[in-house]
C-alpha cells in the first residue's frame, strides 16, 4: 500500500484509506494527539449515529443513545485496556500497552467514521418509520433493530478488516499479528456485550418507558439473559 | 573412436540475449483526459454522455473544476423538471407542478444525504481524492441519471396518456429509475477505478444504500403520481414496500369485474 502524506488536521480520509504512514506515525509516537483524535472521531461518529438509533422513541431517547453508544465503545476499551496490552505481548506480536490502545482506537475510529457518515441515511430511516403508537409498532421495532444491527455489523467488519491489516503489518510476524487480533476481538466482544447490557436500552422497546438506564443496571448479565432465553426456547 | 587424449570442450558461447522490449507504462484509462471545449452546458452534456471520465479529470486536476458541479446540477434540475412534467401529466392538475418539484427536491436531497457516506466509502476503498472531486462525481452521476430519464420521457408520456393504472405507472417509473440509476452508478465505479480505488466492495454497499434512499423518497413525498388533497403527507409514515403493496392491493380491489368477457373486446 503506497504511503501518502495526509494534509487534514483531522486525518479521517487517510485513516479510512489505511494509510500506512499515518499509522506508523501514530504507533511510533511521532505524531502527537493521536489518541485524542481517535476518541474525538468515536464520540462524534458514534454520537451522531446513536442519535438516529434512539430517534424512533423520541428526542429524549435520541440524546441518551448519542451519549451511550460512544460510552459503550470507550468503556469496553477501558475495561480491556490492560488485558489487550498483555495479550499483545504474550502472543508474540511485540505490540505493547500504548500501541495496542492506539491500534484499537484506530479501528473503532474507522467504524465510528463509517457510522457517522451513514447517520444522515439512518436519520431518514427513523423519519420514515411508523411511530411507536402504530398498531404494528412491535414489527417496526424489530425491523429497526435488525437494520441498525446490520449497519453496525457492516461497519464493524469493514473497520476490523482494516485493523487486521494494520496489526499484521506492525507485528513481529504475520501469524503473531493474526493471533493477537483475534484475541483482542474475542475479549472486546465478550466485554462489549456486557458493557452494552449495562448501558441498555439503545433501541427502546415500544411499551417500555424511555429511560437513560434500566433499573438496577448492574444486576444480571447479557450472558444470563441469553442462557435464560435459550432454556425457554428449548423447554417451549 | 580415437586414442587422442580428451580435449577440453570449448567454452560455450552464450546465445545472444533477445532484444529487450520493456513493457510500456500503462497509460491512463481511456477517456480520462483533459476536457476540451470549455464549460458551456452543451459541451458538458456532450462530454457527460460520450466521455464522462474527462469531467472527472477536470474535477480532480483543474483549478476551474469547481465550476463543473454547479453546471452539472443545473443540467440535472432542468432534466428532472422535464421528466417530472411528463410524470405529472398522468394525473394533470396540481401534479403538473407538484410532481417536478418533488422529483427534483427528492432526488437532490437523496444525493445530499448519501454524499458523506460516498466520500467515506471511497476512502475505505483506498481512493485518495479531494472531497470536491467526490462531490463532483456525485453531481456527474445525478446529471447522467437525470439526462437518461429525459430520454425515457416520451415512453412515460405514451403510457401516461394511455393507461389509468397507478400501479402500472408506478412500476414503470421504478423500473426506469433503476435502469437509469444503474448507468449513473456504473460511472461511479469507473471513476473510482480510474482514480485509483483498490476495492469496489464498499461502493457496492453504498449503491445499495443510495438505491434504498431513492426508492423510499417518493413514498415520503407522496403522492408523486395520482391525486391527493394534500401536497405532502409527512404525518402518516410508510415504508415504500408497504405503501406499494397497499396501492397494488387497493387497485385490485377497486378494479371493476366485467362478466362474460373472454378478452375478445381488447382489440375491438
Amino acid at each position: 500500500m503506497p504511503t501518502t502524506t495526509w494534509t487534514h488536521r483531522l486525518p479521517y480520509p487517510a485513516l479510512c484509506r489505511g494509510d500506512v504512514g499515518l499509522l506508523d506515525a501514530w504507533i511510533g509516537g511521532r505524531q502527537r494527539g493521536s489518541v485524542r483524535i481517535c476518541m474525538l472521531f468515536i464520540v462524534l461518529g458514534c454520537g451522531a449515529y446513536g442519535f438516529t438509533v434512539g430517534l424512533w422513541r423520541g428526542w429524549e431517547m435520541a440524546g441518551y443513545v448519542a451519549i451511550k453508544l460512544p460510552a459503550a465503545i470507550l468503556g469496553t476499551l477501558l475495561v480491556n485496556g490492560l488485558l489487550n496490552g498483555m495479550l499483545g505481548l504474550a502472543l508474540g506480536s511485540g505490540i505493547g500497552f500504548r500501541q495496542s490502545l492506539q491500534f484499537l482506537l484506530s479501528g473503532f475510529a474507522i467504524m465510528s467514521i463509517t457510522l457517522g457518515a451513514l447517520s444522515p441515511v439512518t436519520f431518514f430511516l427513523a423519519f420514515n418509520t411508523p411511530p411507536p403508537t402504530d398498531p404494528a409498532a412491535r414489527d417496526w421495532h424489530s425491523l429497526t433493530l435488525l437494520a441498525h444491527t446490520a449497519t453496525i455489523a457492516m461497519a464493524g467488519i469493514i473497520s476490523h478488516r482494516k485493523l487486521l491489516g494494520f496489526v499484521r503489518t506492525h507485528a513481529e510476524s504475520r501469524a503473531a499479528g493474526t493471533r493477537t487480533f483475534f484475541a483482542w476481538l474475542a475479549g472486546n466482544l465478550f466485554v462489549g456485550a456486557q458493557v452494552s447490557w449495562i448501558l441498555r436500552p439503545f433501541f427502546g422497546s415500544p411499551g417500555l418507558e424511555v429511560q437513560f438506564l434500566r433499573p438496577h443496571p448492574l444486576e444480571g448479565s447479557f450472558y444470563d439473559s441469553v442462557l435464560r432465553a435459550a432454556i425457554n426456547l428449548i423447554t417451549f | 573412436m580415437t586414442d587422442e587424449p580428451n580435449k577440453p570442450l570449448p567454452p560455450e558461447i552464450p546465445a545472444p540475449a533477445p532484444p529487450s522490449h520493456p513493457r510500456p507504462e500503462p497509460g491512463p484509462p481511456a477517456g480520462y483526459e483533459a476536457m476540451e471545449g470549455g464549460f458551456a452546458p452543451a459541451n458538458i452534456l456532450n462530454k457527460l454522455l460520450r466521455k464522462p471520465l474527462s469531467l472527472i479529470h477536470t474535477l480532480e486536476t483543474s483549478d476551474e473544476g469547481a465550476k463543473l458541479p454547479v453546471r452539472l446540477l443545473l443540467i440535472a434540475v432542468a432534466s428532472l423538471a422535464i421528466f417530472g412534467l411528463v410524470v405529472g401529466s398522468f394525473s394533470a392538475g396540481t401534479q403538473l407542478w407538484a410532481a417536478p418539484l418533488k422529483i427534483i427536491g427528492g432526488f437532490l436531497f437523496s444525493a445530499l444525504i448519501c454524499l458523506p457516506s460516498l466520500y467515506i466509502f471511497t476512502c475505505l476503498g483506498g481512493l485518495d481524492a479531494k472531497f470536491r472531486t467526490v462531490g463532483g462525481l456525485l453531481c456527474c452521476m445525478v446529471a447522467l441519471t437525470s439526462l437518461l430519464l429525459v430520454g425515457f420521457a416520451p415512453v412515460v408520456w405514451l403510457f401516461s396518456v394511455s393507461s389509468n393504472s397507478i400501479g402500472f405507472m408506478g412500476f414503470l417509473l421504478v423500473a426506469l429509475w433503476i435502469l437509469c440509476a444503474g448507468f449513473g452508478l456504473t460511472l461511479v465505479f469507473r471513476a473510482g477505478r480510474t482514480l485509483g480505488m483498490q476495492g469496489s466492495g464498499h461502493l457496492v454497499i453504498w449503491c445499495f444504500v443510495f438505491l434504498l434512499v431513492t426508492l423510499q423518497m417518493p413514498t415520503t413525498l407522496r403522492p408523486v403520481i395520482g391525486k391527493s388533497d394534500q401536497f405532502l403527507n409527512l404525518e402518516e409514515k410508510r415504508f415504500f414496500l408497504q405503501y406499494w403493496s397497499e396501492q397494488i392491493t387497493g387497485e385490485i380491489d377497486r378494479a371493476p369485474v366485467k362478466e362474460g368477457t373472454d378478452g375478445d373486446e381488447l382489440y375491438d
